[in-house]
């Protein structure tokens, strides 16, 4: 594992900082919408082969480089069942820099959870600087859609984030759910001030602050 | 390591391949003593018990459907008839259950034919249905599929279906609350043990924030969910259930201390201790580690470490929020200076276990000190005295008994 943490950086100086940046995005959603698939998918590049119900958190992370800056990306993927939720999860929501909610587009029940998964963050002190995105997942099951785009794009609208409907599974949407993470990253990297660096350990990150001139509405995709 | 000074079993271990003739003959002479506490009236449930703990545990699922019952104190003569398959839409549970029973395909054995195994998942959703239907109180949880599918696989339908019923009322019962609060409060048993065994350890987790979160599985599912070997599933199902429902945790603690170096060289934060601590070694020395667990349980009992389980929330809250103000304020990088410290050790340790036998290493440590009387105890009489007390105490234990005390 990459290993700068003997550097003494200043987290505030005006240099980019030397150490390897992590960015800490959890993935949550009603259980069985793919949640750990499309962690799987971008982390390892490919659908997995057997995935099983996700008992508590698990971790995945993957190294990328964003304009010649590798940052680690972590992945928290958690569990579902709403009985974990509630004296479980919440460590995990710790120094979250952004938030992926998602639903399955197969299943309407999994769409009108989502206020709830709100709810959840908004539970946990999450201000509303952390970016979150609305990921409508299993789009290769067109057969069984429930969920139509209009309505979950006005969905999105109204809570400022950007949708993507994708396929965890779908071979040629490969580029496409490394292209969901990658949007998170950039957002995060060209966020002000660079307070993301963690310390190692660190309970102490914080908040990330939106910049002044940038606007909440304007990070959409454009997919 | 301290655990791998346990020559008296790994010498002897059915997991590796010296003394193979030697662990044949005791393996007979084991079947043997199995077939004999089984004949006598009423049965023998102690000697079975001990048998379940010790070495191999109960050695086939043909001797594991006849003394599993008998370590639940159960009746087998007149079984139910088969679950009723009706009970299916209503239940609030159901989709959940289904959901997870389906894609549950890794906890078949591989190469079994796709249509039985999906018979299987079938009889699977019958039984889990079937006990929740009957225990209102019973509420399901993600991970009690991994449980019950253990017992389907080796004990069948209606054999699987009583007793699980009795095992969720009993050993499961706590997991099975309307929320994990008692779950949680279990899990904190976890940090006191690795702290009494090895205090450097537990203060390295505490320092990264690890949480517990990553023996969640291992508790609620008895390790079904992460070990791929169905035989090391259910030699330690022999072992949990002849023992008090509180051996699960005191094992989670036994497996982290055997990965002491490597949790000790990881880098201190909680992303990687708990990814490390999460992806479980499939190579474990099971039968070591069994009786580790069971000499644990001995030295420092649920009674005795229940008032710190308690105490570990309110420690938790107090002690991040002070350490979130100290980061915050002066940046300290916490683990170098962990990592400075462990070096500085090791070196002083380095000369130390120079003047040293290497049998006496880990005695030598300082930190190891407390647990000269655990290797005293420790495996040379694991079928004796320790096997004993977890025997006794697992005859003697009340459900709830010790989450009642300090509320």
């Amino acid at each position: 594992m990459e290993s700068s943490l003997e550097l003494t950086t200043s987290l505030t100086g005006t240099y980019p900082p030397l150490r390897t940046r992590i960015f800490k995005i959890i993935v949550i959603g009603d259980s069985g919408v793919g949640k750990t698939c499309l962690t799987y998918r971008f982390c390892a590049g490919k659908f997995p082969d057997k995935t099983e119900a996700t008992i508590g958190v698990d971790f995945r992370e993957k190294v990328i480089e964003i304009d010649g800056e590798k940052i680690k990306v972590q992945l928290w993927d958690t569990a579902g069942q709403e009985r974990f939720r509630k004296s479980m999860v919440q460590h995990y929501y710790r120094n979250v820099h952004a938030v992926v909610f998602v639903y399955d587009v197969t299943n309407a029940t999994s769409f009108r959870s989502l206020p709830a998964w709100i709810e959840e963050c908004r539970q946990h002190s999450l201000g509303q600087e952390v970016p979150r995105i609305l990921v409508g997942n299993k789009c290769d099951l067109r057969h069984g859609l429930q969920v139509g785009t209009e309505v979950a794009q006005k969905f999105a609208d109204s809570h400022s984030m950007p949708l993507f409907e994708t396929s965890a599974k779908n071979p040629d949407d490969n580029d496409h759910v490394e292209a969901i993470f990658m949007t998170v990253a950039h957002k995060l990297k060209s966020q002000k001030p660079l307070m993301l660096s963690q310390v190692p350990g660190d309970g102490g990150v914080l908040p990330l602050r939106k910049s002044e001139d940038e606007d909440e509405k304007s990070w959409s995709c454009g997919c | 390591m301290y655990l791998k000074k346990s020559k008296s079993v790994g010498a002897s271990s059915p997991l590796n391949g010296i003394g193979k003739q030697d662990w044949d003959s005791r393996r007979k002479r084991k079947m043997g003593e199995i077939a004999q506490a089984l004949s006598v009236t009423p049965v023998d449930v102690a000697a079975l018990r001990r048998m379940a703990i010790s070495e191999g545990g109960l050695l086939t699922d043909e001797i594991r459907c006849q003394v599993w019952p008998k370590l639940l104190n159960m009746n087998t003569d007149n079984l139910p008839e088969k679950p009723a398959a009706d009970l299916r839409e209503n239940h609030k549970d159901y989709h959940q259950v289904l959901l997870d029973v389906r894609r549950s395909l890794r906890r078949f054995p591989p190469g079994m034919p796709d249509d039985q195994r999906e018979g299987l998942q079938e009889e699977l959703i019958d039984i889990i249905l079937h006990v929740l239907d009957r225990n209102p109180q019973l509420h399901y949880y993600q991970g009690y599929h991994d449980i019950v599918v253990t017992f389907l696989l080796v004990l069948g339908e209606r054999l699987a279906t009583v007793l699980v019923e009795k095992l969720s009322t009993h050993h499961l019962r706590d997991f099975m609350d309307p929320t994990m609060d008692n779950t949680k409060h279990i899990l904190n048993y976890l940090m006191p043990i690795i702290e009494r065994v090895n205090p450097e350890v537990h203060d390295f987790m505490q320092q990264a924030e690890v949480g517990t979160i990553f023996a969640l599985s291992w508790l609620i599912t008895w390790f079904g969910h992460v070990l791929s070997d169905f035989r090391h599933v259910v030699r330690l199902y022999d072992f949990f259930l002849a023992c008090h429902p509180l051996m699960p945790i005191y094992f989670a603690a036994v497996i982290v201390l055997h990965r002491e170096e490597e949790v000790l060289e990881c880098e201190c934060d909680m992303a990687s201790v708990h990814h490390l601590l999460s992806q479980i070694p499939q190579d474990l020395p099971y039968e070591t580690l069994i009786s580790r667990a069971g000499d644990l349980f001995v030295q420092f009992p649920p009674s005795e470490m229940a008032r710190e389980a308690a105490q570990q929330h309110s420690q938790q809250t107090a002690a991040s929020t002070f350490k979130d103000f100290e980061l915050a304020s002066a940046q300290q990088k916490p683990d170098s200076v962990l990592r400075r410290r462990r070096r500085e050790r090791a070196a002083a340790q380095a000369q130390a276990q120079a003047q040293t036998q290497a049998q006496d290493m880990a005695v030598a440590r300082p930190r190891a000190r407390r647990l000269v009387r655990l290797a005293v105890m420790g495996l040379t009489v694991a079928l004796g005295a320790a096997a004993l007390a977890v025997v006794n105490t697992a005859l003697e234990w009340a459900p709830k008994l010790d989450l009642h005390l300090f509320p």
